[in-house]
């Protein structure tokens, strides 16, 4: 392959990965430009394989993949310009917010007084410098969620690879950590954002891979598969001190189709037409709601994806 | 609240870390998780038992056993008995074989292969904690229950036996680490490695009681060699009185812990853990 043809930060060139009989990435050539897409796919549609393979983490079965020049797998030196958010929730639940990151940063190369700085720098950022001396063990989901952020962000990264960044978080972080993405796109960073909620990838752009059953079905602006999307209804599920209050707030506006409070009286679930209307009400109440976790279960998307897709 | 510094020019090619630096980087963060787990806390109880019993003797049962059971002679007991037979390759099996697998089933090794180091220096990070841990259980229960036993009845064979103590410590070090090495091989290798390796413990390793050849396929027949302690149960081994010679043992310990090391390392660079999660 010629230079000019490897110039682009991510590249798949007919890649393919199988699990056993399964193929979880089926001849896949993509190239992610600098700026911010958004990896956009039902549960199992190979997301998660398309951001692990790029990110290092396994080795594709057939075909090349390679970030910033090299072969994604078997490359660590590549991880000084890549920093990866990984879907898991996993951590070493002893370690303190700051231990954690300044462990990671010494492994990036950093002295100890730089580690400690960038660090902090990056704890700040996702607003968890308060809490950087509490164990992880007893952070709540967003927060761990932001340390996840903060790790990866902390070494200042080209290529940012985040599987589900927004999984858990409170509507005040999502949006803090929204225009932190588009600030790093804007900034000519490389960002690549898994993700089954077409309303949150909107929210930091408008570029998108669109995936499903381990095949890129198609490449572009995320408006024409929201228009398609508007005809289906909107599920939104919320932690909350205060449910109540919420459901106050929304109950008599047009677009919310139904509310439904969860078992423990913590949970409320919300299904509306018009997601950014419903969105842009929850930011002016979430705070004195106390909500602490919001998700989007996948099944709107999977429903364009079923009308994307002729059988 | 400062902005990150995102304007920051693309960063040159730079290479990934040297081995030491990231094994250093990696040991810190295993044996801080190592030192303060509920693994540690069992492991120190069951190494520690020995300075209870040393404990029990010398205030409870030293008045009334004859004066021919020397303290030392319980020393070299537990010694060859309870540490090189069963506590030692007990306590290696279950820290090792969990030194990589623990990681892969808490998706925290993704940390570890998102960092530009080499895969050498996460195994060798993980493995040095490891003996670091063990040791710090280990080493102080064996002079506190050494001291406790051999000044029981007076400190007369204390000097004479002092350097036993230097060689069982070398010697405790030593299973440690080869059985260590092969549980960490076990570890990377095996999906599930516990029973097989406690099969390897207290099956396989009882042919070293046998007659002929046959201790020689295993590693307790070596390590025994190295301590001069005979405890008076051996069964068999008594009977034939199998005793390698010492240049052999350390020749044979030394290639089996580079093989085991080497083969650790071989599959761990090439396997994709992610995979596995």
């Amino acid at each position: 392959m010629s230079g000019a043809a490897l110039a682009a930060p991510i590249e798949f060139e007919r890649a393919s990965r199988w699990y056993g009989p399964v193929i979880a990435l089926n001849d896949v050539t993509a190239r992610i430009e600098p700026g911010v897409i958004g990896l956009l796919g039902p549960n199992g549609a190979g997301k998660s394989t398309f951001l692990k393979l790029a990110a290092g983490q396994l080795r594709p079965s057939q075909g090349e993949v390679r970030v910033l020049g090299r072969p994604g797998w078997g490359s660590p030196e590549i991880f000084h310009r890549v920093g990866l958010c990984p879907e898991a929730d996993a951590f070493w639940d002893g370690f303190t917010g700051i231990q954690f990151l300044t462990s990671l940063l010494r492994l990036t190369g950093f002295d100890d007084a730089e580690c400690r700085r960038r660090a902090e720098a990056a704890l700040d950022l996702v607003d968890l410098l308060p809490a950087k001396d509490r164990k992880i063990g007893g952070y709540s989901k967003g927060m761990r969620q932001r340390v996840k952020l903060a790790q990866a962000l902390a070494h200042e990264p080209e290529v940012l690879l985040l599987d589900e960044p927004l999984t858990g978080m409170d509507p005040v972080n999502r949006r803090r950590v929204t225009d932190l993405v588009k600030r790093l796109g804007k900034a000519g960073r490389t960002v690549l954002v898994s993700s089954h909620i077409l309303y949150e990838v909107e929210s930091m752009t408008r570029r998108v891979l669109l995936i499903n059953n381990g095949r890129i079905l198609a490449e572009g602006d995320v408006r024409e598969i929201r228009d398609l999307m508007d005809e289906h209804p909107h599920t939104v599920s919320l932690r909350a001190k205060d449910p109540r209050a919420i459901a106050r707030a929304v109950v008599g506006q047009p677009h919310v189709i139904s509310l439904a409070f969860g078992d423990e009286g913590e949970w409320l679930t919300v299904q509306t037409a018009k997601p950014d209307e419903f969105y842009g009400a929850l930011l002016e109440i979430a705070d004195s709601a106390g909500v602490r976790e919001m998700y989007s279960p996948d099944e709107d998307l999977q429903s364009v994806f079923k009308y994307l897709v002729p059988k | 609240m400062t902005p990150p510094p995102v304007a920051l020019a693309a960063s040159e090619s730079k290479p990934q870390l040297g081995f030491w630096r990231g094994l250093r980087g990696v040991y810190d963060i295993a044996l801080e998780g190592m030192v303060w787990s509920r693994r540690s806390l069992l492991m120190a109880v069951m190494l520690s038992l020995p300075v209870v019993f040393a404990l029990l003797y010398r205030y409870a049962l030293v008045a009334r056993l004859p004066a021919k059971i020397r303290g030392f002679d319980l020393y070299g007991v537990v010694i060859a008995l309870f540490y090189i037979r069963n506590a030692l390759p007990l306590a290696a099996l279950f820290y090792a074989v969990s030194l990589i697998a623990d990681e892969v089933e808490d998706k925290t090794i993704t940390y570890f292969f998102t960092r530009p180091i080499s895969r050498a220096s996460i195994l060798f990070g993980k493995f040095a904690a490891y003996v670091v841990t063990t040791l710090t259980l280990t080493l102080p229960a064996t002079v506190v229950t050494f001291f406790l036993l051999t000044t029981a009845r007076g400190t007369a064979e204390i000097s004479a036996a002092a350097p036993h103590l230097f060689r069982d410590m070398a010697v405790i070090a030593l299973t440690l680490i080869v059985y260590g090495a092969l549980f960490m091989l076990f570890g990377v290798a095996l999906r599930r490695p516990v029973i097989p390796g406690l099969l390897f413990l207290f099956v396989w390793e009882l042919l070293a009681l046998l007659p002929g050849y046959l201790p020689r396929f295993t590693l307790t027949a070596y390590l025994r060699s190295l301590v001069p302690h005979r405890p008076p149960d051996e069964g068999l081994a008594e009977v034939f009185g199998q005793t390698l010679p010492l240049g052999l043992s350390l020749g044979t310990l030394g290639i089996l812990l580079a093989v085991f090391l080497g083969l650790a390392y071989g599959i761990f660079s090439r396997r994709d853990y992610v995979l596995e999660q």
